[in-house]
């Protein structure tokens, strides 16, 4: 099975950081491409996301953080035309975890089915316990 | 209703308009005047989707010119939304009394010259804020709602020159 490419397009400093948290819980990370949409123009973004997924002959994932953002939005842009490209959006660290852990078992629409059912399931409420 | 904030921003609808603006003034509609968007069957259905819960309409400028004045009269209220100066410049040459811009987001491109983190200017952008000013259109600069509102011309004086 072919290594599902991922490149993480957040705000600010958000990919970077949550990169550097995933190698504190998975170690040594490669082979994931980070952007920040910080200064950059709705055209400029999506030009560089595009330039980023080029080689993606065999599709890949583009992790946003919300929907409706100017990640979100230009990464849309940037895969218009490329079926094999999937948009997700709401990445967190256990989403993140769980696609280093599977991106070498799964083709992309099946990885990111995956990522999005753990993703979900990742979010929980613990009420704190009565004294 | 009527219309609750008139913005120029390159990213048109994104994170700071839905989010921030959005949780502030609670639009019921978000107009996009932009000839190219217009023109795109693809780009309105992007931009509708990017703001769940409110409708979208997808205008050219013209369009939006000659509609402005309803919006008066529809319940709720509205966003504005305009990619660029020119753009802004042309929807009140095209006959909408708009009273006042945020702008919200101009970013870095070539030829441009930082105003500040979020607003670049070039000459044709400066020539289209002067015109609007003359036509007594209100620019301030600000990103989202927590950050301070700042006239444009107290930012930069090239704006503010007649």
């Amino acid at each position: 099975m072919q290594r599902v490419p991922a490149l993480l397009v957040m705000h600010a400093d958000l990919a970077a950081a949550l990169l550097r948290a995933g190698e504190k819980v998975y170690g040594r990370i490669e082979e994931v491409d980070l952007l920040s949409n910080e200064g950059l123009s709705r055209e400029a973004l999506e030009h560089e996301i595009a330039r980023r997924v080029a080689g993606w002959t065999a599709g890949g994932l583009v992790l946003t953080d919300f929907w409706g953002g100017s990640c979100h939005i230009c990464g849309v842009a940037a895969a218009r035309g490329r079926g094999e490209i999937v948009i997700m959006t709401g990445l967190n660290l256990p989403t993140l975890l769980d696609y280093l852990h599977n991106r070498d078992q799964y083709g992309v629409a099946d990885l990111a089915d995956r990522l999005r059912t753990k993703g979900q399931a990742s979010i929980r409420i613990q009420r704190g316990q009565a004294a | 209703m009527s219309w609750l904030l008139h913005r120029v921003d390159d990213r048109l609808i994104h994170g700071q308009v839905v989010i921030a603006w959005g949780h502030r003034y609670h639009p019921r509609r978000i107009w996009v005047a932009d000839d190219a968007s217009a023109a795109s069957p693809w780009e309105r259905d992007l931009l509708s989707s990017a703001a769940p819960g409110i409708e979208v309409r997808v205008l050219t400028v013209a369009e939006a010119a000659a509609e402005y004045g309803a919006e008066a009269e529809a319940p709720g209220g509205a966003f504005l939304l305009v990619r660029d100066l020119r753009i802004a410049l042309a929807l009140v040459e095209s006959g909408a009394p708009v009273p006042s811009f945020n702008l919200g987001g101009l970013h870095y491109a070539p030829g441009k010259e930082k105003v500040n983190d979020y607003i670049y200017l070039d000459a044709d952008d400066r020539r289209a804020a002067r015109a609007l000013l003359g036509r007594g259109v209100t620019l301030e600069v600000q990103d989202v709602p927590a950050s301070r509102s700042q006239a444009l011309t107290a930012l930069d004086a090239e704006c503010a020159a007649s």
